[in-house]
């Protein structure tokens, strides 16, 4: 069976069963790694990506229920040789990355927020968080990387992957 | 003047992994490959009858079945129990009996569970007090046939090892009428790592040599365990290691590697095998449940005359690291504080649960956790200052540690006063209403670093920029891909980012002895350290034929050899290295370290791979909560280490390692456990159940990095990433005991825990039983002999 959809905007052919979760179709046929499948139950958040500008856990959603669909995953967030999206600056700035595995679906949660929220506070940037586990970080430099984003510099990249 | 040193430089892999352009092990796909499955034990204990492969090799796309007569042997840590499939017995829930490589993961996984086994089950050991237990069967009868793999304890039945201590005359001192004898009990439960990159392996082979792609912590380590259990040489197999997605100690030692390895052997193609996350929870290499008693002698002054303990580590099915780990309980629970005479008995005991492992500050936070609410306790008892008892006993240079090792440097009262002035300067909230109860502590904790074998290598490369080669892989902490290469950056007065870090490669990097234990900052930082030392000699000599001076004459300085006193004669150093390509040949360097072996005073320490430490590292944690007296919840309100790190490097890396090891700690603390069923399965089998700290969960740590106590380091640093999570269970425990103005004996400390405690509801006080209460009773060696050689 055959479906179509958009992925960071090519539109794409893959061949898999329709139950097949969109985090596999995603990893395995379309090789976009940034991706993770950590948990396979959405409880983990490392597989977050946009569905139609949602942000979304993809290791729960079946590929069937997505044809037609745009998403949108970490790999297009910056341009491959671009600059990185504020919140990806952010985070390296801040210095938050560690092992690295929890970022692209942290990414896609806070980019949600702040397509929302354009100066969220603390609890706001929390609860963005409560469905992407990191392991390493404590959190708290997440946070910080957030509540330090100077909205003012360039608003029209302020949408990331959400676009 | 290099910047290398003390500044927060950012890290070389962040953006990749921004990106989402990391490949880790699980994301590397050759196209070609099998995926490969295990079939688990769906019992905790029981005799494999009959075990039919044949069905699993007519399934669809199947290409090789393997199981226990394909990897005879056994493999382990300190005792060769294990083997790689279960032969025979079966040991625990989970426990592996084939494994199956097919052209994709549904057909692997089809054929795995096609596979026919008949077991004849057998009520499983699932407690330490079962295996304990008056006429309780064996689970390993052979255990006196095992291998030896490194040093020797005395083991008996159901007690896989044993470490004891004896130093001084503790009967003696027990038996003094000026002292005050207190006791206490602690309960610690298991906690998994939980890396959210799960165990994952891919295995070819390739001019008759097995190439392992997999994500460990200890390349050389699964370099020769694989060897082991296949039978060849170690120099036949080759692992290489991408970026790893976490290991908190839970990829130290060798796991799937073996399985794909000899699938690929078999089936002639590259095969992958990955762990599920529901595998990852039952059989992840946890940091081992514990149970201990620990008893003092204390005088009205405040003196500690003896001190008594009784240590139970749960190892599971097989040792693994528990035996080492028995006898860290020595450094660590007899640790911190001057003893005027200690005695000690460690046992891990075999259960028919999963094995476990090595999880960051491994059994250094629970004995932690229960020497300061045993060190609360005496305060309480007789009625001292927690904080000045502390300030009093701490271990001072020239004091004895236990066992019998001298201490240099006065550290960790120096950090107590820090702890005092960071309180003083810190913001510190208050609960937010009359229903919530106040508690607070001061924590001391003496964890050590791993030092042991490293070696390095550094090339001068033609355009003056350095590439390090080592087996060191970077696990998240950054110090393979940061620290290390600002240390060689140092030596060569060149930028962070002209040093190239080659990744992890057995057939490229010299021995390492794994990162872990906090050991790679120090050890491959010392050995990295030579070898950029030693480019840097033959850059000066190759330079001083440049420069017609003698090379004692000559310094670098940024990116340029220098001669001293005279900035207008120079070379830069891609001139040096160029005019070596022509002239003697390009420069490299290599570097190798070990630590010194301390072991201690003769006769005290027995069944102990370290016997003493060769560089102690110390930690003061205080911590606020708030204990809501209805239902037993614990919020903490704010949070205080002061960590001694030898010298920070880069502050900023430390600050982050500490933030993510004390939530990591509270998760330990609070609520995370892995439990058993009645079948020996976990029942955490996922994120749902097994709960880890989120984002709302943390509180932001107020941090002091201690400088200047003596390290063997390179410039002096100590390890940083291993010990912020050691004092978080003690400082926790401590608080809310302190709260809740009950005796806190148990974590996780979970919302109907801490009710039950104060309520005074029955059965909320831990008790022991199964946890010998004398010495010569307790342990499996020959008491009479430890007691007539141990120093008086």
């Amino acid at each position: 069976m055959t479906t179509e959809l958009t992925v960071n905007g090519n539109l794409r052919r893959v061949h898999n069963p329709p139950m097949t979760p969109l985090a596999r179709v995603l990893r395995e046929d379309l090789h976009l790694t940034g991706t993770k499948l950590a948990c396979g139950e959405g409880f983990c958040g490392s597989c977050t990506v946009f569905v139609d500008g949602d942000a979304k856990a993809s290791c729960l959603i079946a590929l069937g229920t997505v044809a037609g669909s745009s998403v949108r995953t970490v790999e297009s967030m910056a341009s491959p040789r671009g600059p990185l999206a504020p919140v990806q600056q952010a985070m390296k700035d801040m210095d938050a990355v560690q092992c690295g595995m929890c970022f692209p679906g942290v990414l896609a949660s806070l980019t949600a927020l702040l397509d929302e929220v354009s100066h969220p506070d603390r609890q706001q940037v929390e609860g963005a968080l409560v469905g992407n586990i990191c392991r390493c970080t404590g959190y708290e430099r997440i946070v910080q990387a957030v509540l330090g984003i100077d909205r003012t510099a360039n608003p029209a990249d302020q949408t990331g992957a959400g676009a | 003047m290099s910047d290398s040193i003390g500044k927060n430089h950012p890290r070389r892999d962040a953006e990749d992994k921004l990106r989402g352009r990391t490949m880790f092990t699980v994301d590397t796909d050759t196209g070609l490959m099998l995926h490969a499955a295990l079939r688990r034990s769906e019992v905790p204990s029981g005799r494999i009858v009959s075990m039919n492969l044949e069905p699993a090799r007519q399934m669809p796309g199947v290409r090789a079945v393997v199981s226990a007569p394909d990897a005879p042997g056994m493999y382990g840590v300190m005792v060769a129990d294990h083997p790689l499939f279960a032969v025979d017995e079966i040991r625990y829930y989970g426990e592996p009996l084939a494994a199956v490589a097919a052209e994709t993961i549904e057909q692997a996984q089809a054929a795995a569970e096609a596979i026919e086994v008949i077991i004849e089950e057998r009520p499983p050991l699932l407690t330490m007090a079962e295996a304990l237990a008056h006429g309780a069967p064996e689970l390993h009868p052979d255990w006196r046939d095992y291998e030896l793999l490194a040093g020797e304890g005395a083991r008996k039945g159901n007690v896989s090892w044993e470490s004891t201590v004896v130093r001084g005359d503790v009967d003696g001192a027990f038996a003094r009428d000026d002292v005050t004898i207190v006791e206490t009990l602690f309960r610690s439960g298991r906690q998994n790592q939980t890396p959210l990159e799960p165990r994952a392996v891919i295995a070819h082979v390739e001019r008759d040599r097995v190439v392992i792609t997999t994500s460990t912590q200890f390349p050389w380590s699964v370099k020769s365990g694989v060897a082991r259990m296949l039978g060849i040489q170690p120099a036949d197999v080759r692992v290489l290691v991408p970026a790893v997605g976490g290991g908190f100690g839970m990829k130290w030692e060798m796991s799937l590697e073996p399985f794909a390895a000899l699938l690929a052997r078999d089936s002639g193609q590259p095969v992958k095998l990955v762990n599920s996350r529901q595998e990852e929870m039952q059989t992840a290499l946890c940091r081992e449940n514990a149970e201990i008693r620990i008893r003092s002698a204390v005088t009205a002054s405040g003196e500690i005359v003896g001190r008594e303990g009784f240590v139970l580590l749960d190892c599971g099915a097989y040792s693994g690291e528990q035996p080492f780990l028995a006898s860290m309980v020595t450094h660590t629970l007899f640790g911190s504080y001057k003893l005027g005479s200690a005695r000690l008995v460690s046992q891990a005991i075999y259960t028919n649960t999963p094995p476990n492992g090595a999880f960051r500050a491994c059994c250094g936070t629970y004995c932690v956790a229960a020497l300061e609410r045993h060190t609360d306790e005496i305060c309480a008892q007789l009625d001292f200052d927690r904080y000045e008892f502390r300030r009093q006993n701490v271990l001072g240079d020239g004091d004895l540690g236990p066992t019998g090792d001298v201490f240099e440097g006065d550290v960790l009262g120096p950090m107590l006063e820090e702890m005092v002035a960071l309180r003083e300067r810190s913001t510190r909230h208050q609960p937010a209403n009359d229903r919530l109860l106040y508690g607070t502590s001061t924590t001391v904790g003496t964890w050590f670093i791993l030092v042991g074998p490293s070696a390095a290598t550094v090339n001068l490369n033609p355009d003056g920029t350095a590439t390090l080669v080592t087996a060191g892989v970077e696990i998240g902490s950054g110090s393979t891909m940061q620290a290390i290469p600002q240390i060689v950056a140092d030596v060569l007065q060149i930028p962070i980012s002209d040093v190239t870090v080659r990744e992890a490669d057995t057939d490229a990097g010299g021995y390492d002895g794994g990162v872990g234990g906090g050991r790679t900052t120090v050890s491959l930082g010392a050995a990295g350290s030579r070898a950029a030392a030693e480019v840097k000699r033959k850059m000066l000599e190759v330079a001083a034929d440049m420069l017609e001076a003698a090379p004692g004459d000559l310094k670098l300085e940024d990116g340029n050899v220098v001669v001293d006193g005279i900035p207008s004669l120079s070379v830069t150093i891609k001139e040096v290295a160029a005019h070596a390509q022509s002239n003697g040949g390009p420069i490299s360097g290599s570097g190798s370290f070990t630590g010194t072996g301390n072991v201690g005073m003769v006769g005290c320490a027995a069944g102990h791979y370290i016997g003493a430490l060769d560089l102690p590292v110390f930690a003061v944690h205080e911590c606020d909560v708030a204990v809501d007296r209805d239902t037993g919840h614990v919020t903490v309100l704010d949070y205080r280490v002061v960590q001694d790190v030898g010298r920070a490097i880069n502050p900023r890396a430390i600050l982050g390692q500490v933030q993510g090891g004390v939530i990591q700690g509270l998760g330990y603390a609070l609520h995370e456990e892995v439990t058993f069923d009645h079948l020996g399965k976990s029942h955490q089998q996922g994120f749902e159940t097994y709960r880890v700290p989120l984002a709302g969960d943390a509180v932001p740590v107020q941090l002091e990095v201690y400088e200047g106590a003596p390290s063997m380091g390179p410039l002096g640093v100590k390890g940083a990433g291993e010990v912020p999570i050691l004092n978080v269970a003690a400082a926790v425990s401590c608080a809310v005991a302190d709260a809740i103005g009950r005796t806190v004996s148990e974590i996780p400390l979970t919302p109907p825990r801490v009710l039950g405690l104060i309520l005074e509801r029955d059965g909320a006080d831990v008790e022991l039983p199964h946890v010998a209460t004398v010495w010569r009773d307790a342990v499996v060696a020959d008491a009479q002999q430890l007691l007539a050689v141990a120093p008086r």
